[in-house]
């Protein structure tokens, strides 16, 4: 970039004076500078008005996620325990987990059947119903969502559900994980949904999700809002060029 | 920055007293009036405060800090009506007094400051980056939103009309 330097011009340029800011802005930019490492990370501006909903709308995604992260989190110790292959649990011990519609479709059909045509024991087929339910969510959520979107704990479900997937065991039980009870299939529908709104609510909204919803805001003739939420915008993301286009959804229209 | 984004108030007054001078400057030439530029730097001051949470050092902070600079003079211009193909095409009328009752140094210098303020603004900006802040022509280009070629080419039309500025001496 040298070639485009000329001591000519630059020697002329240094002439024209040496301003410097007035002390007085000096004192008040180090004081703002001060005031603000003192309150550590805590925003400069407090949420009040209608600004609470951008605080609001953060702090419900992030219980949401806190909520299905620990109840993602309560699952896997059960589909851990299928791993290995023999375990031994009383019958009734079973049946303290079934809700009262699911030993009705049990019921006829047990005593009719001998021990090794029953397909598997019924708790095994219990347990696996979380790893399955996990293996579906992961998969409904790599479909549905982005990969740089998809929450953590989706992404380590899927290791533990595999391993659960796979049919090991014997020939005769993979007939009853094929036909899952009604319980089994609503619960990964429900699973996905939850997942889904999850997804949507999850992480920090990204600047171009910014806009566009100061977008919207505009759209909708909200302009105080649009107006604040722009400038709060541009505190955020200083350094963020907005592109022509998305400046005039966003801007106030003259 | 970053030691100030850890709290480190101290930090911010090192960086702020190497940057406070040539940011003023570059600020108060790029706009020309000096209440305005007060203002204006001031707020580019106050974005970094208020930025320093989501500051990532991808570049140097020169960079970032010319970045927001920018940002806040294309605000500056964009209410006064100035569209971004005028910052580029259209000379700006120069606002100097007349130098006729100047010593002749003076004068020269009043040349080369009002074909300075000629330059459209884009040009002008470029130099100033260049000249002022020190930046090469891939930080003006990532500061100012633009490609290498273009600010590479705004820097050679300004260098071209200060040095014809400087002929006339």
């Amino acid at each position: 970039m040298t070639e485009e330097r000329d001591p000519k011009v630059s020697r002329r340029y240094r002439e024209l004076g040496a301003e410097e800011p007035p002390r007085e802005l000096d004192q008040a930019i180090l004081a703002a500078a001060h005031r603000a490492a003192d309150r550590a990370h805590a925003p400069l501006v407090a949420p009040a008005g209608r600004h609470r909903w951008y605080f609001a709308f953060g702090a419900a995604a992030v219980l949401v996620l806190a909520v299905a992260i620990t109840v993602q989190v309560e699952q896997r110790p059960d589909a851990e325990a299928l791993l290995p292959p023999t375990v031994s649990v009383p019958p009734d011990r079973v049946d303290r987990f079934d809700t009262p519609a699911e030993k009705e479709n049990k019921a006829p059909a047990e005593p009719s059947k001998p021990l090794a045509d029953a397909g598997p024991p019924p708790v095994r087929e219990r347990r696996k119903a979380p790893a399955q339910q996990a293996a579906e969510v992961a998969r409904a959520d790599r479909l549905e969502a982005p990969p740089q979107q998809a929450p953590a704990f989706e992404t380590q479900s899927a290791p533990v559900a595999a391993p659960a997937a796979p049919p090991s065991a014997p020939s005769a039980k993979t007939e009853s994980q094929a036909a899952p009870s009604p319980m089994a299939t609503a619960r990964p529908q429900a699973k996905v949904q939850e997942s889904r709104a999850v997804a949507s609510l999850a992480g920090p909204l990204t600047p171009e999700q910014l806009l566009e919803r100061i977008a919207e805001l505009r759209k909708e003739g909200r302009h105080d809002e649009a107006d604040k939420a722009l400038e709060e915008f541009r505190k955020q993301y200083p350094d963020y060029r907005i592109a022509d286009e998305m400046l005039k959804k966003v801007e106030r229209p003259k | 920055m970053l030691a100030y984004r850890g709290g480190d108030a101290r930090a911010f007054e090192t960086l702020y007293g190497r940057h406070r001078a040539r940011l003023f400057r570059f600020v108060l030439r790029s706009i020309k009036v000096r209440a305005l530029a007060e203002e204006l730097y001031q707020e580019v001051w106050m974005r970094v405060i208020e930025a320093r949470a989501s500051y990532k050092p991808s570049a140097r902070f020169t960079t970032w800090l010319y970045t927001i600079a920018h940002n806040r003079l294309v605000d500056h211009w964009r209410r006064g009506g100035l569209s971004l193909v005028s910052l580029d095409d259209h000379d700006a009328p120069s606002s100097m007094p007349d130098p006729a009752h100047h010593a002749e140094a003076r004068e020269a210098l009043a040349r080369f400051a009002a074909a300075l303020e000629r330059l459209p603004p884009a040009q002008r900006e470029t130099f100033l980056l260049h000249e002022e802040a020190g930046l090469t022509v891939p930080e003006i280009a990532a500061a100012t939103g633009s490609n290498e070629e273009a600010a590479k080419s705004r820097l050679r039309y300004a260098m071209t009309k200060l040095k014809a500025a400087l002929a006339d001496d």
